[in-house]
């Protein structure tokens, strides 16, 4: 019996108290996630009105709508900064990983549809309020897997750019994801998680190609209209 | 046109120059991550040797239970003073946490190994604190710097170590040291307990253990059954045989033999 009390005060007790802490953490974590989620998903109901309004001024509005939103986003990684203990970001890094890869789309999108250009990484982090923050920062891999969940949404939206009957729009995203696949062909991934994700990737290029493909045969990419187009996306 | 297409190609290659520099991060990060798993596979493995080489001491000859918990106390040290420093090494400036997959079976295995050590020698276990110091380093230059040492796999090199406990028990019930069988189980359930007085949430790794060691413990617990009840009806050396047929469902020996 004088064994098991030992054993218990020495080993036990202090484990216990470390996972006791540690949840403390995890828990005010989890609250403040609770918060950018919500923020988050209203960003992507509002960004879902490109797939069905080709009107400038409405596409513009809900671009506004989803920056503004992002300021509640700087503020949750704010908090989170002041959490997270010096050099433990790996610790909780799965409590927001996930989130985080899925907002680095919503900041890509957001930039390709008001300049048709890649988000650079420095963007990206200042976006999402991670930028230069002393505990937290943002994962290259989750930019990344953000990058490729832009490609999936461009697919979609080269499709639904034909029907609302902008046939210039395609054009331009197939350029743009095939700079994007060029640049991770130049990655060594490993067998992970991203690598699975890449995966995919081309099979969005080759859903988009056959968008252009079906404009193209149909003489629908001719200079006329799609000048014109080109010009508003320009401005 | 032409001003047009010069304007995508710095477009083109500012994409590729930070893809290219992308692939270096990358790589620079998956050769560590490789570098470490490689280093704690060795600390793996010299682990392994030291535990078998513990289970070696036969308790009646004191003169070789000295050498060997002497050689086995060098060489702990040795993978403390050698290859956990070079991991820690590989680990400064960079987040720990991030590397922690790779090294944790190295440093669980090690714990085994080194509980096993203090159990032999002296009949306890030191805590998280006196073990922690082992992993903090001293460079010429008189930087400090340390390894990250897991609670988690304090505890879960314990629910290990355990195992080694049970092995050792019917090894000393075939070695005929029916004392050391009682004690061996009397320290195993009281970190049973220990274990069932945890509360931890979603923790699977940790579980699993905890079950694993509730089966060595029923195991111990039987072997301790079988010498009250019929150490005196047979002779000592046969009593390993009873159990052995008893226990014919027990999976948890991972491959030992007698």
């Amino acid at each position: 019996m004088a064994y098991c009390n030992k054993v218990i005060t020495d080993i036990f007790s202090p484990f216990q108290e470390h996972i006791n802490a540690e949840q403390d953490v995890r828990d005010e974590i989890r609250t403040i996630m609770k918060d950018i989620e919500r923020s988050l998903r209203e960003i992507v109901i509002s960004l879902q009105v490109i797939h069905s309004e080709i009107d400038c001024e409405k596409i513009h509005n809900s671009i506004l709508k989803s920056r503004e939103l992002f300021e509640e986003i700087r503020k949750g990684y704010d908090a989170l900064d002041k959490i997270i203990p010096a050099g433990q970001y790996y610790r909780y890094n799965d409590h927001w990983r996930y989130t985080t890869q899925r907002l680095c789309f919503l900041a890509s999108l957001i930039v390709f549809i008001e300049k048709g250009t890649l988000i650079d990484r420095t963007t990206t982090e200042q976006i999402l309020g991670v930028h230069k923050k002393d505990n937290i920062h943002l994962d290259l891999e989750d930019y990344l897997m953000g990058l490729l969940n832009l490609a999936s949404e461009l697919s979609r939206f080269a499709i639904n750019s034909v029907i609302l009957g902008d046939y210039s729009r395609p054009l331009q995203i197939s350029k743009f994801v095939a700079e994007l696949n060029a640049g991770f062909r130049l990655l060594n991934l490993k067998n992970d998680s991203l690598r699975k994700r890449f995966d995919v990737l081309k099979y969005d290029v080759k859903k988009i190609e056959e968008v252009v493909y079906d404009l193209s045969i149909r003489g629908l990419t001719g200079a006329g209209q799609s000048q014109e187009a080109v010009t508003k996306t320009a401005e | 046109m032409s001003k047009n297409r010069g304007r995508s190609k710095i477009k083109k290659n500012r994409c590729f120059v930070a893809f290219r520099a992308f692939s270096c991060e990358l790589d620079e990060k998956h050769d560590r991550h490789e570098n470490i798993v490689k280093l704690s596979r060795d600390i793996t493995i010299e682990s392994k040797r030291i535990i078998f080489l513990l289970h070696s001491i036969n308790t009646d000859i004191d003169s070789k239970k000295l050498s060997v918990l002497e050689e086995a106390g060098k060489r702990l040290q040795t993978l403390c003073d050698n290859n956990f420093k070079t991991i820690a090494k590989e680990l400064i400036g960079h987040d720990p946490y991030l590397y922690h997959r790779a090294f944790t079976s190295g440093m669980q295995e090690f714990i085994e190994a080194l509980c096993f050590f203090q159990y032999i020698k002296n009949n306890h276990l030191e805590s998280w604190n006196a073990v922690n110091i082992n992993f903090q380093y001293n460079d010429e230059e008189a930087t400090q710097f340390q390894l990250l040492f897991s609670q988690y796999d304090f505890i879960m090199g314990i629910a290990d170590f355990t195992g080694e406990l049970m092995r050792k028990c019917i090894n000393s019930l075939g070695g005929g040291n029916i004392n050391d069988c009682f004690q061996l189980c009397n320290f195993v359930r009281a970190i049973n307990t220990g274990f069932l007085g945890l509360i931890y949430s979603g923790n699977r790794e940790l579980s699993r253990k905890a079950y694993v060691l509730r089966q060595s413990l029923n195991k111990m617990e039987l072997v301790c059954y079988n010498i009250q009840i019929r150490g005196s009806e047979i002779p000592k050396d046969m009593l390993l045989n009873v159990i052995e047929s008893q226990d014919i469902d027990s999976d948890v020996d991972e491959g030992f033999s007698m």
